[in-house]
């Protein structure tokens, strides 16, 4: 079928771009059979809206598009759900081929827009319950912040039930049929989006599905991949699922989760592996673990870091850094949520030290709370330093079962 | 002295007048988040439970946020544009709300 204009609802049209050569989206996901920009085009009796544009290298394809549907002069209004530059790309040029459309964009996505096009250009922001009208379609503004940028937000085209949801639903799925019940099987890049992109924002996307769940949604329009009319409730129940999952361990025990991470080049930083744990494992409502990095693969850092509620990471140093596997670890951080979680680190060393130091000031900027000091000990630990380790480890359980920590500053 | 409870870290900070919450977040390893730290992006926006009369007052970038996410709730405060104003008086603050 030819996707020049394809009609989604009566007054809706899809006008995005084709990406099929894509193989590495956004630098951490892999696209194994390419993407797709989407953009629509809402027609009311009193004019159109344009709901988000492509990335801007497709730009001439999105506006051969457009053109094929609307004459600029019908355009009323310019909704960037997101303003992230795989769909704002086309944006500067739209707004100059269409002065007189207003830009709708969420508060959040002011400052945004300055990054983006360095001069001042009119907009309006949309907060939930915002509405604009086309004549006889009207758009409703919805708030779904953090899916996956700050600026996130959503809208629903009341009379033909069409949700507008931003990156929310997502897939990186190329396939020109278009609409879930036409493209192949989709259901591994459905899944690996969400896993990739909304995964470390769950609170966020229960307020969101909050929020639709007021609508009687009958098609779902996303910004990448399919578009999703056959059966919407099943992508919102899945999204539910995803975001709603008990932890494991909390599922299975109740009680709160301490893992200690490690690398060990000669045992030492081992051995204080060891004994931090013992010393966590005393807290009442502690379960504490240890896991050797080196035998750790990616998937099972990432649920392992998930389910933790304190991290504290060893590395022996190395040519003055912390070992791969350690940064490795806390690259995992990219695909979860780090705030609230208790972090630590120590290690045993040779020559420097600076190991230790290092993942502390790596956790800092991953948001991670800190409320001990790294603990490092030369070479071989004596047993007085073991019972350092020890209250360490302690300590840490004892904060993440919620002692307060006082301090002077 | 005046007391700054982080609730959401279970940290209280013993601190001085002229202290910015920024310098009292990053020094005792609270979790908050700050983003552009000039009171443009909202990362850092927390809940004063009580104590908001301690800080300095609600500034014009701090009410443009609050306009922007809708509300007039005026114990929302960015927390890089708060100092403690007082000499002495409890600061709770939550950042999850």
């Amino acid at each position: 079928m030819s996707t020049l204009g394809a009609q989604v609802s009566d007054s809706v049209h899809f006008i995005g771009v084709f990406d099929p050569k894509i193989r590495t989206f956004d630098i951490i996901m892999k696209t194994a059979n390419g993407s797709s920009y989407n953009s629509y085009i809402v027609r009311g009796s009193e004019g159109v809206a344009i709901m988000d544009t492509v990335k801007k290298e497709f730009s001439q394809e999105f506006f051969l598009r457009l053109e094929s549907l609307c004459t600029y002069e019908e355009i009323k209004y310019i909704v960037l759900h997101h303003l992230e530059p795989d769909h704002s790309g086309a944006l500067e040029e739209l707004m100059k081929r269409a002065p007189q459309a207003k830009l709708i964009i969420s508060g959040r996505a002011v400052m945004m827009l300055k990054g983006i096009i360095k001069e001042d250009v009119p907009f309006e922001t949309a907060n939930t319950g915002k509405i604009i009208s086309l004549g006889n379609k009207t758009i409703e503004f919805l708030s779904t912040p953090f899916l996956h940028w700050p600026d996130t937000m959503s809208s629903f085209l009341h009379e033909e039930k069409v949700l507008f949801s931003g990156d929310v639903f997502g897939s990186h799925y190329y396939d020109e049929r278009l609409f879930d019940d036409e493209v192949g099987d989709f259901s591994y890049a459905f899944k690996y989006y969400y896993e990739h992109i909304m995964r470390p924002f769950k609170q966020y996307v229960l307020q969101a599905l909050n929020l639709y769940s007021r609508l009687d949604i009958k098609t779902i329009a996303p910004l990448h991949g399919p578009i999703l009319r056959t059966n919407p409730q099943y992508y919102l129940k899945k999204y539910e699922e995803w975001s709603s999952e008990d932890k494991f361990r909390k599922n299975t025990f109740g009680k709160k989760m301490l893992s200690v991470f490690y690398m060990s080049s000669y045992d030492n930083t081992h051995k204080m592996a060891q004994v931090i744990m013992e010393g966590a494992d005393t807290i009442d409502g502690i379960v504490a673990s240890m896991y050797d990095l080196a035998s750790l693969d990616e998937k099972n850092m990432i649920d392992l870091l998930e389910e933790s509620d304190a991290i504290i990471v060893g590395s022996p140093t190395i040519n003055g850094d912390a070992v791969k596997p350690a940064w490795d670890l806390l690259s995992c951080m990219a695909y979860l949520e780090s705030q609230g979680k208790i972090g630590a680190s120590f290690g045993s060393y040779g020559w420097t030290g600076e190991a230790p130091e290092m993942l502390h000031e790596r956790m800092r900027w991953l948001k991670f709370r800190l409320p001990v000091k790294p603990i490092k000990i030369k070479l071989i630990p004596t047993q007085e330093e073991l019972d350092e380790c020890f209250m360490f480890g302690k300590e840490v359980a004892e904060i993440t079962m919620g002692k307060m920590v006082e301090m002077e500053i | 002295m005046v007391t700054v409870i982080l609730k959401d870290d279970n940290i209280i900070v013993h601190t001085s007048v002229g202290k910015s919450l920024r310098e009292v977040a990053r020094k005792s390893g609270a979790s908050m988040e700050f983003g552009c730290r000039v009171g443009d992006c909202s990362t850092c926006i927390a809940k004063v439970i009580r104590g908001k009369e301690l800080l300095d007052p609600i500034n014009a970038k701090e009410l443009l946020v609050l306009e922007a996410i809708g509300t007039q709730d005026d114990s929302l405060r960015l927390m890089c544009q708060c100092s403690v104003t007082a000499m002495e008086g409890e600061i709770e603050i939550s950042y999850f709300f």
